[in-house]
């Protein structure tokens, strides 16, 4: 019988973040739950990643959560720092492994929308734009899409692509010169992969107490779903919650569930 | 693409390799002291209808008081680029800019900036064209490496292809297999404002921490401002072969500590986090309220000092100081806390 509260859905995201790095790999890292999740895995499975930064910083030394993705804590005591268009260029020239990347939107191939609901011409909402987003998805070898799972936010087909996941699934991000891809989504549901042919979304793993039928209820396409028995991804241990709480996100910043 | 307000002369003027050139030709050479004030600076070198490009990281090492003296000095039909960009989201919101090449705007997870959803649904300005940080990163390099164009890989299948006149897919000439590349033009804003650790008087400057975009930004721009935390004797940027930009490209030196003020500048102070959150998330909801928070930050203030002291005088830049020494590393970890109380406003 576990001895501490349960992980919420926020620390199970950042769970599940941080186990799709492994130990080794280059890592690109964004503010929020990806911060989170990659020096939880920093902290536990994969003591031995070197976190880079799309201000420039990279390899810092271990501190406080940073602020912005441009805090001194991303190039802290760092041996060099980059300038924009090189950083973004090592994730072209294969030296970055995994990357994260959230998004108001993400559909069936993956694509990624963070610029508009609606369009531009008939706005609904406007966001904030690319920033580093598609440069990141368009050129590392493997990218991680992190998203708030309901139906609206997982449509069949993004309003605006700003970031490309497999566009119109196939080989269609091939044939338009992309290199890499997503290859996994971590939402509040679990783990999704995408069917290597069509490249669509597929169920890879649930979290404990979720159900194909819930995931499906959340999603607005049509989820595949693996043969035999859906996995369920095994609650972290009171260890690694432990590690989460007290020495990864001790404030809370991004893992207090909002109204608790 | 119609445009209400961006003229088709200022959409080809950034992408005018030999007319920046010309420019550059007739740039004065001479080895002089270029020092003046802030004021007489953005005066003499921003003007009406310039394309202007946001330097630093939006609130690291970003030339804020030099943005707040241009709202005093109440400039006019900017067109606004940058990667990242967010402070265009208040310079279109007071009247300054009328459209954008757009990166990113807002401040990471601190929530959507209103300014910028409100100016574009009223058609208070426009959208010129759309970019991701790493293509518009290219576009200023390329532009710095005195090169028209380079090809990349990113935007390709994107949708920002559609809303961007300037970049070309083409399939690449090298190599036997059919290959799709972007061509991302260089991109020659009019005038851009740098703030950085260190300059000497004539304009030679030392950037340290992340220098984004801002070597590339200070070959590419026809005019360029620098903001500097200290003035430096020429020899101690000699002594070190330490600088990153050359006095030739400089028009004018400002002695500004504090430039970087409410954003952080790495070595000398970190930010004043709260008053990004009143603004995002108190400030840019409403108009009358972007208004009012201007007013007291900006038009209340004459310069950087009485900023500072709204901010908290000697007790805030104190703590700004240990908070950034910390950061470095330079200080103990326990000497300092970064525990704040977060700006969350209460929902009616």
């Amino acid at each position: 019988m576990s001895k501490i509260e349960p992980a919420n859905p926020l620390e199970m995201l950042a769970y599940n973040i941080s186990l799709q790095i492994e130990n080794g790999q280059i890592v690109y890292v964004g503010t929020g739950l990806p911060m989170v999740g990659a020096i939880l895995a920093a902290k536990t499975h994969a003591p031995k990643i070197t976190m880079v930064f799309e201000s420039g910083g990279q390899d810092p030394l271990e501190g406080d959560m940073p602020w912005s993705v441009g805090c001194p804590f991303t190039f802290r005591k760092s041996p060099m720092v980059q300038e924009m268009a090189p950083s973004f260029g090592q994730c072209a020239l294969g030296y970055v492994d995994i990357a994260f990347q959230g998004g108001a939107q993400i559909d069936m191939y993956g694509n990624v929308n963070t610029s508009v609901i609606g369009s531009y011409d008939n706005l609904k909402s406007i966001l904030p734009g690319s920033g580093g987003g598609n440069d990141i998805g368009s050129l590392t070898e493997k990218s991680v899409l992190v998203g708030l799972q309901t139906p609206d936010r997982f449509p069949e087909r993004v309003d605006f692509i700003t970031t490309p996941g497999y566009l119109d699934g196939g080989d269609s991000r091939e044939k338009a010169g992309l290199i890499g891809g997503p290859v996994a989504v971590v939402t509040q549901c679990g783990v999704f992969d995408f069917e290597p042919v069509s490249k669509r979304m597929r169920i890879k793993g649930l979290n404990p107490g979720m159900t194909v039928e819930i995931a499906q209820a959340c999603t607005g396409f049509e989820l595949l779903v693996p043969e035999g028995e859906v996995p369920i991804i095994a609650a972290p241990s009171d260890e690694i919650l432990e590690t989460l709480r007290n020495v990864v996100d001790p404030r809370r910043v991004f893992t207090k569930m909002p109204g608790s | 693409m119609g445009y209400q307000y961006v003229t088709e002369e200022q959409m080809q003027r950034l992408v005018d390799f030999k007319g920046a050139r010309e420019y550059h030709l007739k740039k004065k050479r001479d080895k002089v002291d270029k020092r003046m004030s802030l004021s007489e600076a953005i005066a003499e070198y921003v003007q009406d209808g310039d394309i202007f490009a946001e330097t630093g990281f939006s609130y690291v090492r970003a030339p804020l008081q030099a943005y707040f003296e241009m709202i005093r000095q109440k400039k006019k039909n900017l067109v606004g680029i940058g990667s990242p960009m967010s402070n265009c989201s208040y310079l279109m919101a007071l009247g300054l800019m009328k459209a954008i090449h757009l990166s990113y705007i807002g401040v990471e997870m601190r929530g959507n900036d209103k300014n910028f959803a409100r100016v574009i649904k009223s058609k208070q300005a426009e959208i010129a064209s759309i970019w991701s940080h790493g293509s518009m990163a290219l576009g200023f390099k390329a532009a710095q490496l005195g090169a028209p164009f380079i090809a990349s890989k990113q935007l390709l299948g994107s949708d920002m292809l559609k809303q961007n006149p300037y970049v070309k897919v083409i399939d690449s000439p090298v190599g036997k297999d059919k290959d799709p590349v972007c061509l991302i033009p260089a991109l020659f804003p009019d005038v851009c404002v740098i703030h950085v650790q260190k300059a000497d008087c004539y304009g030679n400057a030392i950037i340290d921490g992340p220098a984004i975009n801002d070597i590339a930004l200070a070959a590419a721009c026809r005019r360029v401002i620098l903001t500097a935390e200290r003035i430096v004797p020429e020899m101690a940027i000699r002594e070190n072969t330490s600088a990153s930009i050359p006095f030739w490209y400089v028009d004018a030196v400002v002695d500004m500590p504090y430039g970087a003020l409410p954003g952080c500048c790495p070595g000398y102070y970190y930010w004043a986090r709260e008053w990004w959150e009143w603004l995002v998330r108190c400030a840019t909801p409403k108009q009358e309220s972007v208004e009012d928070f201007f007013n007291y930050w900006v038009y209340d203030t004459k310069d950087q000092y009485d900023f500072i002291e709204k901010l908290g005088g000697i007790r805030f830049m104190d703590h700004a100081r240990r908070l950034m020494e910390a950061a470095e590393a330079n200080i103990d970890d326990s000497a300092v806390s970064f525990a704040y109380q977060e700006v969350i406003p209460k929902r009616d």
